[in-house]
């Protein structure tokens, strides 16, 4: 953690739980954001004192107006500023002079009009840091914080929401004005509600790291649009996952990126930002949603219901379609259907009619009212076997809704288990519903979204439970057999390395290649041919020429003097035709490797996450099948064991219909290599093995190419 | 025209647009941070210089002007 950081932990509680408040910059014009700012303030209604601070004004809303924060006699906590962005540098110093601490810029006319505003940003970070001021925005919806011990609408948002355990931080202002009436509709309450603007000063980090010592908040909820730190992002969702074991969800927008096309590797090719996104969130245990509503379906289940303690679910339903859907969802979700025990389906054999079904999914027939629903519960709930209920209700009739929501919330208070709820349909349902939410049990419009959500939580659980520490320190590492390498290629402007230099830098990491040389001549190729032994292959070695096989550049199989001549002088005239202009360093004389599964190895510098390594089946369809898997660097034991197992085709590493099992943990450890290699060595700004042919006993490099960071201009 | 004409003229157009005494306007004030004036007014204010000096300014040069200072230096500039 920063300076600046360390200033911010300080500053939030003051920002969050102000005694006093100034409204920087206040009007009398109902309607407007200064107006509406000291309004809701008032509304809310703010337990401590409210300082409206106007040039004009002499009193607002019956409240005495100050002519600058400085008049006000008293000390203030938290100042709000509302004054438009031309002036808020007057205003922040004013505070600064006032001892105030905690500021919102609520103000927009910052970074988000172009380099004018971004000078204004500039002034304000310099003011803040003169005073060691924190501030929130600029550019932003504002604050809540509905602990009642407060009760602080510093925001210009319509109306305050309930109290809960929720903390959410924004980046689009607009979108938290969308968020807080969803959430009204379905009495989701919030614990904290922080839009963050431009970020400029306090950040998603700083937050995560406030809301994992804050006591009213559970879960906490993430819109972002840009993560311009990466790295610390997911260092602090970490830290805060592991040690509050509180969850984190979270929607990045942007998730189409058009910018992978013309990469010098598959790996740059393949290793989009927004994958790279997904996979980093992944690892890190913050769980990704795609829309408002998956973010809330699954924050509803974290917040208001305990955690399963297996993935064995009952499904209860009025209905047997909808219980199909649920089941089949239930699969798709890796959760399993439990098995009643002979007690249980004895119990329900008694208690629903003959036409029902007593084995799970229990369908309780259309004519279901209350007692049936309420017998079933029990019966599943006091099951051993029945880790969560998925209960559904389609309105009949005679099917008494409101009593049967009634008794869901009863019966849930009993038991430490989960219960999920789909109500289907709209306007009967209605009433039902509303007492579901009033009451936190999660509800859900289909029942396919029970599943999703409780795969979420269980999934979480999981990962909790996983082990999240680094590997120990791997054997034969020569840094600085590395170093020196990348040094001299530095120091000799070069960008490109080809898989005779790159093979030389993974040796030093212990990742071996086959006996290989260069040849300057064809009677040299032939003579390290003899040297090296047949079968040989022969590679065109060059700086302009990333993908060898585009110009028909790789020979293979070499048997003898005769056919290694004819490669040399076929290499060479391919090159000629397809690229001419290429400078060729030499031909690569290399020992033709035996056959074994060949898996692509991969290395890309992300701008905001860092180094991220990349795994999957090898060859040169990689790009088509795109069954690949990422993590950033490093990795831990459990990261590269799930690279491996991710991909849709690891079966064809442990002995598909015959094939000879691969040699998984030594193709672990060379994930692992890899990525202490992006670590230790920054110089690399992106690295290829492909393929990396991995034997029933060990790995080999087949080929190989690094790409260095070019110098800053 | 001497400096001290144009500030007197640029503070008595000021206090008629934003409704207050000549007295209250210091040098240095800012139309917005000590003044009060809010977006509509700041345009009020270009067109009511603009009137009482016979001038036509740049609006998006003009509307920068925050001060009453900078506001007499930026309408010598155009009665020079």
């Amino acid at each position: 953690m920063n300076t600046r950081s360390v200033i911010h932990q300080f500053n939030l509680n003051k920002l969050f739980y102000p005694e006093s408040i100034a409204i920087v910059g206040a009007t009398n014009t109902p309607g407007t954001v200064p107006y509406d700012m000291v309004k809701n303030i008032i509304k809310a209604p703010f337990r401590g004192t409210v300082y409206p601070v106007s040039p004009r004004e002499k009193s607002i809303i019956k409240i005495r107006c100050y002519k600058y924060v400085i008049d006000i006699k008293e000390s203030v906590d938290l100042a709000i500023i509302v004054f438009p962005g031309a002036v808020c540098h007057m205003a922040l110093e004013q505070c600064g002079q006032k001892g105030i601490k905690a500021v919102v810029i609520i103000s927009a006319g910052f970074r988000e009009i172009g380099p004018k505003g971004l000078e204004r940003e500039n002034r304000l970070i310099a003011i803040a840091k003169k005073y060691d001021i924190s501030f929130i925005g600029p550019n932003c919806l504002g604050i809540i914080n509905t602990d009642s011990r407060v009760k602080l609408n510093a925001s210009f948002a319509r109306k305050m929401p309930e109290e809960g355990t929720i903390g959410f931080l924004s980046q689009s202002g607009a979108l938290c004005t969308a968020v807080l009436d969803y959430a009204q509709a379905h009495h989701i309450g919030f614990s904290k509600f922080i839009s963050i603007g431009n970020k400029t000063d306090i950040n998603e980090t700083d937050l995560l790291y406030y809301l994992m010592e804050d006591e009213k908040t559970k879960v906490i909820l993430l819109y972002l649009e840009e993560v311009t730190n990466g790295q610390a992002l997911l260092h602090a969702a970490q830290e805060v996952i592991l040690k509050s074991h509180k969850p984190i969800l979270a929607i990045k927008a942007g998730r189409t990126n058009a910018g992978a096309a013309a990469a010098a590797s598959h790996t740059g090719s393949l290793a989009g930002s927004d994958e790279i996104c997904d996979a980093a969130f992944k690892q890190t245990g913050i769980i990704r949603c795609d829309n408002i509503e998956e973010l809330f379906n699954r924050a509803m289940a974290f917040a208001y219901q305990p955690a399963p303690i297996t993935n064995k679910v009952a499904i209860i339903t009025n209905a047997g379609g909808p219980g199909v859907l649920a089941t089949d969802a239930t699969i798709k979700n890796s959760l399993q259907l439990a098995r009643f025990s002979d007690k249980t389906t004895t119990t329900l054999k008694k208690q629903l009619p003959t036409t029902a079904n007593i084995h799970n999914p229990v369908d309780m027939i259309g004519d279901a009212k209350v007692d049936r629903y309420s017998s079933t519960i029990t019966a599943t709930l006091e099951d051993k076997e029945v880790a969560a209920a998925f209960i559904i209700l389609t309105p009949q009739s005679m099917t008494d809704i409101e009593a049967i929501a009634h008794e869901i919330v009863n019966q849930s208070a009993n038991y430490q288990k989960p219960v999920y709820t789909s109500f289907m349909g709209e306007a009967d349902v209605a009433a039902g519903i509303n007492i579901l939410h009033h009451n936190q049990i999660p509800h859900y419009r289909i029942p396919e979204s029970m599943a999703d959500a409780l795969k979420h939580v269980y999934d979480f659980q999981q990962y909790l439970n996983g082990n999240h520490s680094m590997p120990a320190p791997l054997s034969n590492i020569r840094i600085n057999k590395a170093q020196a390498l990348l040094t001299k290629a530095t120091q000799n402007n070069r960008h490109f390395l080809p898989q005779n230099e790159a093979a030389e830098i993974l040796a030093a990491y212990d990742l071996l290649s086959p006996p290989q040389q260069l040849a300057k001549s064809k009677k040299e190729a032939i003579y390290l041919a003899n040297q090296i032994g047949y079968p040989v292959v022969l590679k065109v070695m060059s700086d302009d020429i990333f993908h060898k096989h585009d110009v028909n550049g790789v020979q293979l199989n070499l048997q003898n003097n005769r056919t290694v001549a004819t490669a040399y002088d076929l290499i060479l005239q391919n090159v000629e035709t397809k690229q001419p202009n290429a400078r060729i360093n030499g031909i690569l004389v290399t020992k033709m490797i035996q056959q074994g599964t060949e898996v692509i190895i991969g290395m890309k510098r992300d701008p905001s996450f860092g180094p991220v390594v990349m795994f999957g089946l090898g060859g040169i369809f990689v790009e088509i099948y795109r069954d690949v898997s990422f993590r950033v660097a490093p990795l831990t034991n459990e990261d590269a064991a799930s690279m491996i197992t991710q991909l849709k085709a690891a079966p064809l590493l442990s002995g598909f219909r015959g094939r000879p099992r691969a040699d998984i943990e030594s193709l672990k450890d060379c994930l692992l290599r890899i990525s202490a290699l992006t670590i230790e060595c920054p110089q690399i700004e992106e690295l290829e093995i492909n393929p990396l042919i991995v034997h029933p006993q060990g790995c080999i490099v087949a080929d190989a190419k690094i790409i260095l960071q070019t110098k800053p201009q | 025209m001497t400096h001290t004409d144009t500030s007197d003229r640029v503070k008595k157009v000021v206090a008629q647009v934003l409704k207050m005494e000549e007295t209250e306007i210091k040098e240095d004030a800012n139309f917005i941070f000590d003044l009060g004036a809010d977006s509509m007014q700041s345009l009020q204010l270009v067109a009511a210089f603009e009137e009482e000096f016979d001038i036509e300014m740049e609006q998006d040069k003009a509307l920068e002007v925050q001060s009453i200072k900078e506001a007499v230096t930026f309408i010598e500039s155009y009665l020079s």
